[in-house]
């Protein structure tokens, strides 16, 4: 792929600015109506889909050059995919945000990247993460849980946890209460502990393709050795990254299943009975990545046709992905099954999910852009009365517990998989 | 060559706006230049219109003011453009210095005054935005036919103010109450009551209502200053306080409450049609009345909007669905239909509001679209029509499409040239395959655009591909046929005269005005122009006439 | 012999020039306080080449002419020459009733067209237009939308100029363009008709509203020929209903809820004093009427017109009544002995042969301005009060409010009876007139219409609409021959 083959949609955009609200047809409120962080952080049209498809177009056509201003519109972004939803609501022939992730790649491989994020690509180059841990103590999360090491031993599925819940020290226990979760289960599974690696998907929507290939390889081949037919990670993103980003290429006939979905799938058969009451108002927190992102997917090949004269479709026909089928309904399943906990909505749920400010490398490139977008959040959360926030990604969970710990907000930060550990 | 905005001018404004709400970089200007209905106007099908030389986002009056008085003394056009979406809302002319001002950093509702039906907003406010805050408060508000991302300001002040719930709530410009408006010359001003300091309630007077130099039929669309802060007049409504949509996207439906009925209505002719308007006039039944879904074509509106609501569907299965005889049988049956929703004040109220209904149906030989009637597709139309939120489906088929005809009248008037819409559009459309074969009608407007009726105009969605010049070429050449047919059937231009005039010289948009029969109006505006723009900072969205000015040319009136 | 009578005269024709004294005087004062001046010549032109001639000559000659549509009595000095040598147009003699289109339910009229001559007319079509409060036998109906005097049906108050839609205007400059849509077309009524157009949209033509340019306007910026007026269906069924109260408060809530769902067709709250006043044939019978009367009563007609048209009235007094309820009030169907069908005459009759307000005592003032609902109950206190300190009864003040713009705004309105024979008692009116007026203003009271005295208030306060008013005058009637003196001007 390359910018040029996006050129159609910039192109077809008609400048319509739904990409920078949540779908019309879902706004309750004027103060929660708004879809795109990008657009509240950067205000000029750049900052918004619509804006990146032109600027993608006026380098293309030689009328412009990349700019520090260009630079930021472009990586001043979660890519939380809200723009890619509220754009399809009405169109079958655009793909905003995979050409913004394009652009993205674009300026990378051009050699236009923020100097901030230098010193995350080089630990995930040396260190296999993102955080700039040292690759060792990746495994010290598991402590004393008697865990099958798949770097030496064979499972039909690997526990994956990602970076964040490996190495972050608020986060670890998340981690530990999934293996005992899996171990009740009783499925046949293992970890790669200190060996495991990034998923490589923040490199890839920073821009970074070679080096999400690199890992995409490495994982790939890490699970065929190990005879693994099955990912289960509590991680959004790595999820997202396994189901849709390694599909494309040897990764197709991996499946992937969050955390959320094996424990509901738990609840629907039987084998997982929540006995415990935890009296609790929460409201749950779609991660882009396990919601809108999140959809069950098959890489599409083919090309353009024209049916009626010009309308625009695909041969063979190019499915939506806009959202509809993210992972919305199991963690809901799962906090409705949990007595004495009252969940309470948010106006801004499922596909109209507002971003937790960490996704897209924003966390680590704009720390701030990502703070001010977590306290939006935090706001939402906190206007529904509930006295915790639940969601089921660790960098959601990283996002909102900096924004409460800076903004001194009372509100609890749980990860889903903690409570239903609680509950069980 | 493209010029860039003078350093001291870039300065000057930077110290009113601050150093992030102002920027000439060019990748960040041609996000303001690029326009739907661009490449139907500028050189080599370009997409761009003219680049601003900057930049600018406001954040009050005061600031709007500031900065247009600054751009008098450099020379330099002031372009207000707040949500955007037609070409005119970018500068008009390559070598006019034109600065842009985003208004997007005044998205405030200064006021909703519940009892007394008025909410005060700025220009960054949307449609969607006030819909749900009013209906907590059993209010609504009229939103206008290109949909609820649309700003409240640009609709009342600025454009022109029709949608599908004015035959209920009133045209926007009949919605207007007071206003706020700097001058191109930098001068606040407020109009009706609220140069009084009486508030915001009344939009006329005092005496004669300064109002009327701000807009008539159209707006000045940016032409001739920017408009801050209106108030703007809201309707009773009596749905729930929240909308909860339900299903997947994006056929979202909205359950319909007991009170409301949400109805396709189908028509034997265009006579019946009419009659059928007439009577619903008549009988002052309906909240919202709006010919919409056909936007997709009458020959593939019904395959279209049945996948639609379906999120696994593409427009592949479209394709299949327009061979299926039963889609083939909804598809005559739907033709010529229009879709109507009522809101009763009650049960009571409905029920006889129905009965009303179906005595209509009954003596003008229409009939309810059955298909469109059963609960999904009725609960899909009540999502759309209430929120109006799908507006950017007008270029679902290839992402380009520009409206034809439009033509607004009586429903007399409006039978008499739709025939002659639908041939054109025919021709058009078989003369090769660069346009979108949705057969020849697929005319879509308000029941009326204005309040209790009896006023409205259907367009032609031309449907083309903007990345295709031969397909933009062709949808020209549509717009040419269609001025031509008006011309030869006396009827009057629709909007492809208005969209093409974007790209014409000065000297032909004045020839063209010069012919027209009355120019009394575009002498006046020349001279309010000079009054209020003695600089020259408006451009040509506002329309005026130079003095003395004769058509240099003989031919078609139009072109 | 004035040489003007002469270049009149082979305009109009000799026997349409009056400078009869007798005549005249009848235009040199009204029923306000303006300064008493005779016009040197009263002109009834009979048509539209006439006006513009007129027009054109008085552009030639500098001479102020000043538009008259309705018979006397004239109650707010609009129709009072303001500067030495004004020619009074007298417009009543055109009395064309140019098209009833009933299938777009429109009226176009000439200005001399009287609501006693159209009614009749429309309901042979049968249509009706929304009328203002009982006007005068001899009132025009071009000359009072051009006022914007309130009309009694606020659902169908989309705007305020409203049911006025389209105007013929020979301006001030002596030009002639159509507002509206038909100041798109050809300037020939027969020709757009032909053409299909019906004169229907009142915005326009163009990015202006030629339209709202011409209301409130007294006559200052053009001179309209003909205009078109949105008509509607005479019900075929209808029953009045009132809710009535001691105190004007507790009528405000069910007000706002009735006004926002938009039930029944005539609506307005009146106090005893003015609902005897509507009533009443005599002063004896006003007197008696205000006694018996509630003090405050809101009077509605619900009506059903088209199909199922009692049907309509029952839903309407079925969720009217619920309405009531909620707030406390009860429905009733009479008031004071005085049956629906009596009560109901105000709602579309005219005044008869002499204004309604003039029957008490024969002189009345008026106060009038628009607010918002909320404010009305206050700004009666306030009057009330001037009116005691002024030792005026305020048991003879009627109050009106009729709602406009389908709610958003109300017109109130305070009539003070006086006998014009009472030279203190006209004072006391004149002193009372000055001082509500003044408190009104500055408690924010909007004078939307300043006739006499109120122009000067208004606009001294007001330099934005002076100024964009002026530059307007500048622009229509560069000569300022159209009634100079009036509003700002």
């Amino acid at each position: 792929m390359g910018l040029e083959d996006f050129r159609a949609d910039a192109m077809r955009c008609t400048r319509c600015a739904y990409c920078k609200w949540i779908p019309f047809d879902l706004m309750k409120s004027y103060r929660f109506s708004r879809g795109c962080p990008s657009m509240e952080a950067g205000k000029f049209h750049s900052y918004s889909a619509g804006g990146r498809l032109v600027t993608a177009l006026s380098l293309m056509d030689g009328r412009s050059t990349v700019t520090e201003k260009v630079k930021d519109s472009v990586f001043r972004c979660n890519l939380c995919g809200q723009c890619d939803v509220s754009c399809k609501i009405c169109r079958y022939d655009m793909e905003p945000l995979e050409a913004m992730r394009e652009l993205r790649a674009t300026l990378v491989k051009d050699g236009h990247t923020l100097p901030q994020v230098a010193p995350v690509i080089d630990s995930l180059r040396t260190k296999f993460n993102m955080l700039g841990e040292p690759a060792e103590k990746r495994g010290d999360w598991v402590q004393s849980l008697k865990v099958k090491d798949l770097s030496v031993e064979q499972a039909e599925y690997v526990f994956h946890p990602g970076c964040r819940y490996s190495f972050d020290g608020d986060l670890g226990h998340i981690a530990r209460t999934c293996v005992e979760i899996l171990q009740w289960s009783g499925i046949d599974f293992g970890i790669f502990g200190k060996k495991e690696k990034c998923c490589g998907g923040r490199a890839y929507d920073m821009g970074y393709r070679d080096d999400f290939q690199n890992m995409a390889k490495v994982n790939l081949k890490a699970w065929k050795r190990a005879g693994v037919t099955t990912v289960i990670t509590p991680c959004a993103e790595c999820f997202h990254t396994f189901s849709r980003k390694y599909t494309a290429k040897a990764g197709a006939e991996i499946k992937v299943v969050h955390m959320v979905q094996f424990i509901a799938r738990g609840i629907k058969d039987g084998k997982l009975k929540f006995t415990k009451p935890l009296d609790m108002k929460v409201t749950y927190h779609d991660p882009c990545h396990l919601g809108r992102q999140g959809e069950p997917y098959v890489p599409w090949v083919g090309h353009e046709k024209k049916i009626f004269g010009q309308a625009v479709c695909y041969e063979p026909p190019r499915p939506k992905y806009n959202g509809a089928f993210g992972v919305y309904d199991a963690p809901r399943q799962i906090l409705n099954a949990i007595p004495g906990i009252e969940l309470l909505e948010m106006e801004r749920v499922k596909e109209a999910s507002w971003c937790c400010g960490a996704g897209g490398g924003a966390y680590e490139s704009y720390p701030e852009f990502a703070l001010s977008t977590a306290n939006e959040r935090l706001e939402e959360a906190c206007s529904t009365g509930a006295e915790a926030l639940v969601t089921a990604c660790s960098w959601c969970e990283r996002s909102f517990i900096d924004a409460t710990a800076a903004n001194g907000k009372k509100l609890k930060v749980f990860d889903i998989v903690e409570l239903a550990g609680r509950a069980l | 060559m493209m010029k860039s905005i003078p350093k001291e001018a870039y300065g000057a404004i930077e110290d009113i706006v601050g150093a992030d709400n102002i920027t000439d970089d060019p990748a960040f200007l041609d996000s303001y230049a690029f326009q739907w209905l661009a490449e139907l106007v500028r050189p080599n099908r370009s997409h761009y219109m003219p680049r601003p030389w900057a930049v600018v986002m406001p954040a009050s009056t005061e600031e709007v003011a500031a900065v247009t008085r600054l751009c008098n003394v450099h020379g330099i056009k002031v372009k207000p453009i707040s949500t955007g979406w037609y070409h005119w809302a970018a500068p008009m002319k390559d070598d006019e210095p034109t600065v842009q001002l985003d208004l997007r950093r005044m998205d405030k509702i200064v006021e909703i005054d519940e009892k007394n039906m008025f909410a005060i907003v700025e220009p960054y406010v949307i449609c969607a935005q006030l819909q749900a805050e009013v209906m907590k408060r059993g209010l609504n508000l009229n939103i206008i036919g290109a949909g609820c991302s649309t700003s409240i300001v640009a609709s009342a002040c600025a454009y022109f103010g029709g949608g599908p719930t004015s035959y209920f709530m009133g045209n926007n410009s009949d919605n207007l109450l007071g206003q706020e408006w700097v001058t191109p010359a930098g001068e606040v001003i407020r109009t009706g009551s609220l140069s009084s300091n009486c508030g915001w309630f009344c939009s006329e007077g005092p005496g004669p209502s300064p109002r009327g130099i701000t807009r008539g039929g159209l707006g000045s669309r940016g032409g001739l200053g920017t408009y801050t802060k209106c108030a703007i007049k809201l309707s009773p409504w009596q749905g729930p306080p929240v909308m909860e949509p339900k299903g997947v996207l994006p056929g979202y439906r909205l359950p319909i409450p007991e009170n409301f009925r949400v109805y396709t209505i189908g028509a034997p002719s265009w006579d019946a049609l009419a009659e059928c308007y007439y009577q619903i006039y008549d009988n002052g039944i309906g909240y919202i009345f709006h010919r919409q879904f056909n936007l997709a074509g009458a020959d593939l509106a019904p395959a279209l909007w049945l996948n639609y609501i379906d999120t696994t569907k593409t427009l592949n299965d479209v394709e299949t669905s327009a061979k299926d005889p039963e889609i083939q049988k909804i598809t005559e049956e739907a033709r010529i239909s229009f879709q109507f929703i009522m809101q009763g004040n009650s049960i009571e109220d409905i029920h006889l509001q129905d009965r009303i209904l179906d005595e209509i149906l009954r003596q003008t030989s229409c009939y309810k679209v059955k298909r469109f009637c059963e609960p999904d597709m009725a609960e899909f139309t009540n999502m759309y029509m209430q929120r109006l939120g799908h507006k950017h489906c007008n270029f679902i088929w290839a992402g380009g499409y520009m409206g034809s005809w439009m033509q607004p009248g009586t429903p007399d008037f409006v039978k008499k040239y739709v025939p002659v819409a639908i041939d054109g559009f025919k021709r058009d459309q078989q003369a090769n395959d660069k346009l979108v074969q949705c057969g020849g009608d697929a005319l879509m407007g308000c029941g009326s655009t204005i309040g209790g009726g009896g006023f409205f105009g259907l367009e032609q969605f031309v449907s083309y591909d903007p990345n295709d010049n031969d397909s933009i070429d062709a949808c020209v050449k549509h717009m040419e046929g269609a001025i031509c047919d008006t011309a030869e059937n006396g009827i009057p231009p629709g909007k492809e005269l208005l969209y093409l005039q974007i790209g014409w010289t000065d000297e032909r948009i004045w020839d063209t005005f010069a012919r027209m029969p009355q120019t009394f109006v575009l002498n006046f505006q020349r001279k309010i122009k000079e009054a209020f723009d003695p600089n020259s900072l408006g451009d040509r969205n506002y329309p005026w006439l130079p003095e003395g000015w004769a058509a240099k040319r003989d031919g078609p009136k139009t072109l | 012999m004035d040489i003007r009578r002469n270049a009149l005269a082979d305009i109009v024709g000799a026997v349409n020039v009056i400078d009869d004294p007798r005549i005249l005087e009848g235009y040199a004062s009204d029923c306000s306080a303006a300064p008493r001046r005779n016009p040197r010549f009263v002109v009834h032109p009979q048509n539209a080449t006439q006006v513009q001639a007129l027009v054109t000559w008085a552009n030639q000659t500098h001479t102020g002419l000043v538009p008259v549509s309705s018979g006397a009595p004239h109650f707010y000095g609009d129709t009072v020459p303001s500067q030495p040598g004004s020619i009074i147009v007298d417009l009543s003699g055109m009395k064309q009733i140019k098209r009833i289109d009933r299938r777009n339910k429109m009226v176009v009229i000439e200005p001399g067209v009287t609501y006693a001559e159209l009614k009749p007319a429309l309901a042979k079509e049968g249509l009706r237009i929304s009328q203002p409060l009982l006007p005068r036998r001899n009132k025009s109906v071009v000359a009072s939308l051009l006022e914007r005097q309130p009309t009694t049906i606020p659902r169908f108050n989309f705007s305020l100029p409203e049911p006025l839609r389209n105007c013929g205007v020979v301006w001030g400059s002596g030009e002639i363009a159509f507002t509206g849509e038909s100041g798109n077309g050809i300037p020939d009524l027969e020709e757009q008709w032909k053409l299909g157009g019906a004169q229907v949209d009142p915005k326009g033509p163009n990015a202006t509203d030629l339209m709202r340019l011409l209301t409130g306007a007294q006559g200052t910026m053009g001179i309209v020929i003909w205009a078109s007026v949105k008509c509607e269906l005479i019900p075929a069924a209808s029953h009045s209903v009132f809710v009535a109260s001691e105190k004007l408060e507790d009528l405000i809530d069910f007000c706002y809820q009735e006004e926002r769902i938009r039930i029944g067709d005539e609506m307005m709250c009146v106090n005893a004093p003015q609902l005897a006043t509507m009533m009443g044939d005599s002063a004896n019978e006003i007197g008696r009427l205000k006694a018996k009367l509630p003090a405050w009563t809101v009077m509605i007609r619900l009506a059903g017109a088209g199909h199922f048209p009692s049907e309509r009235v029952e839903v309407q007094r079925l969720d009217l009544g619920r309405l009531a309820q909620k707030c406390g009030l009860t429905l009733q169907n009479s008031l004071a002995s005085n049956g629906a069908a009596e009560l109901e005459k105000a709602f579309e009759s005219d005044s008869g042969d002499t204004y309604y307000k003039l029957k008490y005592k024969g002189g009345c003032r008026e106060v009038f301005f628009l607010t918002t609902l909320d404010k009305a109950p206050q700004f009666v206190s306030n009057v009330f009060a001037i009116a005691e300190r002024n030792r005026y009864d305020v048991t003879e003040i009627g109050v009106y409010i009729q709602p406009q713009h389908q709610g958003v705004s109300q017109h109130v309105e305070f009539s003070f009876p006086y006998d014009p024979g009472d030279t203190r008692g006209t004072e006391r009116i004149d002193r009372i007139y000055a001082e509500t007026s003044e408190v009104l203003m500055s408690e924010g009271a909007y004078f939307s219409r300043p006739y006499g005295a109120w122009a000067e208030m208004i606009y001294s306060r007001d330099a934005t609409a002076t100024k964009i008013l002026r530059v307007v005058k500048g622009i229509v009637d560069p000569k300022n021959v159209l009634n100079p003196g009036k509003l700002c001007f």
